[in-house]
């Protein structure tokens, strides 16, 4: 039989010393019920299921406020659960007169969703909380449980923000919006099934833009013919923040 | 008082553009994350150099072999430290090891660093200074002596026929070593390249671009190391040597820029949906951090360099410092390439309507000084494993001849 090296049992000791510890390390720290389910402490499943339970559902709202219920499920808040504005009501469902969810009566619950962010989608109603009204209650003017507005907004600014603080910087921060934008009757009360129309020819871009437009020198001019071959004009700029050294 | 319209909207310009989704807004992956594939780059990009001398009998880089090894595993010992610190919790890194998720790449970690850490790095560096470390326990006195008697693990037989075998052992475990190089840095790739829902990230030839990245990094940490070490030891530096690393430095350096360039043009020419997001994102956010540092100072440059350093007629002064600033400028080049993959990938909303700024924190656990720190810490490391084990070749030019 040939010699085993001195160097390869010395490490052959090191390394069996490691793997042991290693195994005898996983026995002591991997928690019993581990891996009787799944990738996962079985226990904790038990853990989580001895909490408390704070919140009764939407659902359990229905059985005694199906009135609410069934105005909120027609309005713009038919995805916002009763317990988002209410909290946790798990208590009130089991003793309905001794505990009450409270009514919030201040703007912090509402500006949560309503104040403005540009990430928020363009035609998300968003306000400027600080100068909205300021110190009058939001359910004052409107009702949470149907919050259609109570008078069309009067400005596009109302659910078009982002666009319109961009608008309000740029070269084109004079234009009213209905300057490029046909804005059909029904748009401010139903506005997903009334669209307002963008501009569909070059030549209303041109109106301003082109080399014989009537208006201020100041103005850049592009010749309607050659610039940007057949496209629209937005497909290429965006008229609400158009870059103004080109 | 009270910001106007235009100031906020100005604070908004300032932070995001377009339409980006709420949990888009702060970015998970801070500037640790982009040390981490920096760090372990430098390790295999060192550990291939050290295996050219050995496995393919490049006898001309041998004044840098062991400093090479040594400094991979001065770095290796670094590389998990920004994702401990990153996680904030370093203790519950142990629970993938105690129970790893087979499926999970990044489960994975721990074991492909434990395997290049104890099977490969130190087991070569064990045998290849293993002479030494019976050396230094028979000419040592006190504490040290008993040092350097546990360093050799009880094994003191330095026979003619033990040191065959030492040899032997360091060949087939650089070999080894090689396809775990690859695997240690291809598999940081692979984390990114895998990620199918980010565009800038998700691409097959993204574990092959990190390894060639990684070499280039290493090789020219190298050349860096190797220099200052000489200068400080008052020594002469080996010509030969040094320009040949230039020389591999140059080459792998055209095959990453070729395979960067393989990727953009790739992208470029399948033009998804996402190319409109991502040409936003290089002319807008990344222009500095890609356009500048990664292709202009950090490639094209440094190959410039290389090219009038190596082939062009120089002083051997002039070429040093040629060398010596292509190599600086190349690490610079490298570590905005994991700046750009790990920073530029969340920059952009997966909306592709949007795009995010990340600020630099300077304290804190993710901030530029933790960063700063454990980009010096692995300098610290190597100088401690120097004076342990002294990697320096000119009065033991035999042992390996």
């Amino acid at each position: 039989m040939p010699k085993i090296p001195q160097q390869v049992i010395s490490l052959g000791i090191l390394f069996l010393i490691a793997i042991g510890g290693f195994v005898i390390a996983r026995k002591f720290f991997i928690p019993h019920s581990f891996g009787l389910y799944g990738h996962y402490r079985a226990d904790a499943v038990e853990e989580i299921k001895k909490q408390e339970i704070v919140y009764a559902g939407a659902k359990a709202c229905y059985d005694c406020h199906d009135d609410i219920y069934d105005l909120k499920a027609q309005s713009y808040h038919k995805d916002v659960a009763c317990e988002v504005c209410h909290g946790p009501a798990a208590s009130h469902v089991e003793n309905p007169d001794g505990v009450l969810p409270p009514i919030p009566n201040d703007r912090k619950g509402c500006a949560i969703c309503h104040d403005y962010s540009p990430p928020r989608p363009t035609g998300f109603p968003q306000i400027i909380e600080a100068r909205h009204n300021p110190g009058k209650v939001c359910k004052s003017c409107h009702n949470p449980h149907n919050p259609t507005l109570p008078h069309t907004p009067e400005s596009c600014s109302a659910c078009h923000r982002e666009i319109y603080m961009k608008k309000s910087i740029s070269s084109h921060a004079s234009l009213e919006c209905a300057t490029c934008h046909t804005v059909p009757e029904g748009h401010l009360t139903s506005p997903r099934a009334n669209e307002v129309g963008k501009p569909q020819k070059r030549e209303f871009c041109g109106q301003c833009h082109a080399e014989d437009a009537q208006v201020s020198k100041d103005i850049l001019r592009i010749d309607l013919k050659t610039h940007g071959e057949r496209s629209l004009c937005w497909e290429c700029h965006y008229p609400h923040d158009p870059e103004t050294n080109t | 008082m009270e910001p106007t319209i235009i100031q906020q909207a100005m604070m908004g310009f300032q932070s995001f553009s377009g339409y980006i989704y709420p949990n888009e807004y702060e970015l998970q992956w801070s500037l640790l994350i982009v040390l981490y594939p920096y760090l372990t780059g430098l390790v295999a990009g060192a550990f291939i150099l050290a295996s050219l001398e050995r496995v393919f009998r490049v006898t001309v880089i041998l004044p840098v072999y062991r400093l090479s090894l040594l400094t991979a595993l001065a770095f290796l010992i670094v590389a998990p430290m920004p994702l401990f610190a990153h996680l904030g919790h370093p203790e519950r890194a142990l629970e993938m090891l105690w129970t790893p998720h087979l499926q999970s790449a990044m489960a994975m970690f721990g074991f492909v660093y434990a395997w290049y850490l104890l099977v490969v790095l130190l087991l070569e560096i064990w045998f290849d200074f293993r002479k030494d470390i019976v050396m230094y326990s028979k000419n040592s006195r006190g504490l040290k002596k008993y040092f350097y008697l546990l360093l050799t693990l009880g094994s003191t037989d330095i026979s003619e026929e033990a040191l065959r075998f030492d040899n032997k052992m360091c060949k087939f475990i650089t070999v080894m070593g090689i396809p775990s190089a690859f695997l240690l840095h291809g598999y940081v790739g692979f984390i990114f390249g895998s990620i199918k829902a980010n565009p800038w990230w998700s691409s097959v030839l993204m574990p092959i671009v990190f390894l060639f990245s990684a070499i280039v990094s290493g090789i020219a940490l190298m050349i860096l190391i190797y220099m200052v070490t000489t200068l400080f030891r008052w020594k002469k530096i080996d010509m030969g040597c040094l320009n040949k690393l230039a020389e591999f430095l140059f080459y792998t350096m055209i095959v990453d820029f070729s395979l960067e360039l393989l990727d953009f043009i790739h992208r470029l020419y399948e033009s998804e949906e996402s190319i409109h997001i991502l040409s936003q994102l290089i002319t807008n956010r990344l222009f500095v951090s890609l356009i500048v540092t990664q292709i202009f100072l950090g490639s094209i440059v440094p190959i410039l360099g290389l090219i009038v350093g190596r082939f062009g007629k120089l002083p051997d002064e002039l070429r040093r410092i040629v060398y010596f600033l292509s190599a600086v400028l190349v690490q610079v080049g490298i570590f905005s390439i994991r700046w750009n993959v790990v920073i530029g990938g969340q920059l952009f909303s997966k909306s592709l309507r949007g795009l995010t700024v990340y600020k630099v924190q300077l304290l804190g656990l993710e901030g530029l000084l933790m960063t700063v720190f454990l980009l010096i810490l692995p300098l610290f490391i190597l100088y401690g494993i120097v004076k342990i084990l002294p990697p320096w070749t000119d009065s033991e030019l035999e042992v390996h001849k």
